[in-house]
Parts: C-alpha cells; structure tokens; sequence
C-alpha cells in the first residue's frame, strides 16, 4: 500500500520522512549508537566499525583507517542532525540509509547473530528490533 | 580577455604501453561478505551507487554474495580497491580486499 510507506521521494527529488515518534526515536538511538561507537573504543559496537580491510596484514593502512572513521562520523552526525526533518535531501537520504545500516549490521555482529539459524533462534526483543531496522531500510533503499 | 586554448589532445600515441612494458602484478580484489540480516535491496543500492554499475550487474553481484557468502564486486590497483572497500564499510557492508591468487 503506497500510503504506508515510511519513505517517499517526492517530485522535487526530495525524500519525504513520515514516521511517528518511535519511529524517530528508534533512528535517533541508532544513529547515536553509531556516532558513540566510532569515538568510544569502549563501545561494544566498536570491534564491527573497525574489522579488517586487508585481513592478510597485522595491521590496515592508516590512511584507509582514519578515512574510514572520518566518514562514518560525518555521515553519522549528518544522520543524528538531520533526524527530526520531515524532508531529507538525497546527501541526507543517504546518510540515512548507510548509517541505518552500519547499525543494523554492528547489532547482528554484537549480538552473534551471523547466520540464518542463528538470527532465527534471538529473542523476540531483538528479531522484532532487527526487522525495524530492515523494514526502514528496505523502504528507504527504494527512493534511490 | 584570455586565449583560448584547446584541451583536447591530438593523439594519444605514445600512451599505449608495450608488451614488454606492460606490468604484470597481479590485481587485487575487493570482496563483500554474506550477513544474514541486511535487506537485499539495501546490498543492490550500495553497488550501484558506489560502482556506478547496471541495476542488473548490481542484482547478480548481490545474488552471489547471497547464495555463495562472497562475490568479487572490483579487481584492479590496490589503493583503488582499498578505497573501495572502505566505502563499502562505511556504508555498512563487510568487505574485505586480496590479491588476486
């Protein structure tokens, strides 16, 4: 149903937002998630912002690493500025859409669920959060 | 007012490299790994924006990556495929890069 949908881009390339209060509180908290687990080597979603990009060498190219977690801030704090917004622009979208992810995936990675079987054997709390997230994502991915 | 000059080359001979000149360094690969939790659609939409690529070159990589755990999604100059593999990350998908065997 066209009417149900979360994310819509509208004729003048804009990508209209409307979700309710949970909704923007769900996306608020993985957002902050996101932007908390870059800085904090603490949090636990640190270890899956920081896996390897060459797994055959003791330690990754500076240059590639301080890119990776300069991007990943930005697009975050982007993501967590823009929050709020009824209409995102398609840089915004974007951040949206890859900083959603980068959550969905460091919550799976935390959580051990890295396969099928193990997604289908999580608790209901955490398979009803993980198909909020996918829910977001799969309307979002559709306005792109 | 400034002259006009023209920018394009009149031959590009000279810029193609001979046999024995050719490099043969093996190329390196960038490689995205299976997850069980992110949305296909998602996974097609990151290719396409990050490669540029047909939405169908995109639908079969993701396909591979789905059915095989992994697909080769570039292959080329090292620094290019690190690049790449870091967008990949950020963007939220695992990838990882290798040297070709």
């Amino acid at each position: 149903m066209a009417g149900s949908k979360i994310f819509t881009r509208r004729r003048d390339g804009r990508v209209e937002v409307r979700m309710n209060d949970y909704g923007r509180s769900v996306v608020r908290s993985a957002f902050a998630n996101v932007l908390a687990a870059e800085r904090d080597p603490d949090h636990e979603w640190h270890v899956s912002l920081t896996g390897p990009i060459d797994p055959s060498l003791d330690q990754d190219n500076p240059v590639a690493m301080l890119a990776r977690q300069t991007e990943t801030s930005t697009n975050a704090e982007l993501a967590s500025l823009t929050v709020d917004e009824q209409f995102l622009n398609d840089a915004e979208a974007w951040v949206w859409l890859t900083t959603l992810q980068v959550a969905l995936r460091s919550t799976a990675q935390t959580n051990g669920l890295l396969t099928d079987e193990l997604l289908a054997e999580a608790d209901e709390q955490m398979l009803s959060y993980v198909r909020t997230i996918q829910s977001l994502l799969f309307d979002l991915a559709a306005c792109f | 007012m400034a002259s006009t000059q023209p920018l394009r080359r009149t031959t590009t001979e000279g810029d193609v490299q001979t046999e024995d000149a050719v490099e043969t360094k093996k190329p390196w690969n960038v490689i995205v790994w299976n997850d069980p939790v992110t949305p296909m659609a998602v996974v097609v939409v990151i290719f396409r924006k990050i490669f540029g690529y047909s939405n169908n070159k995109c639908t079969q990589l993701m396909l591979a990556v789905h059915h095989e755990g992994r697909a080769l999604v570039w292959s080329g100059h090292r620094e290019r495929a690190e690049s790449y593999c870091v967008k990949l990350q950020v963007s939220g998908l695992q990838s990882t890069i290798e040297q070709d065997a």
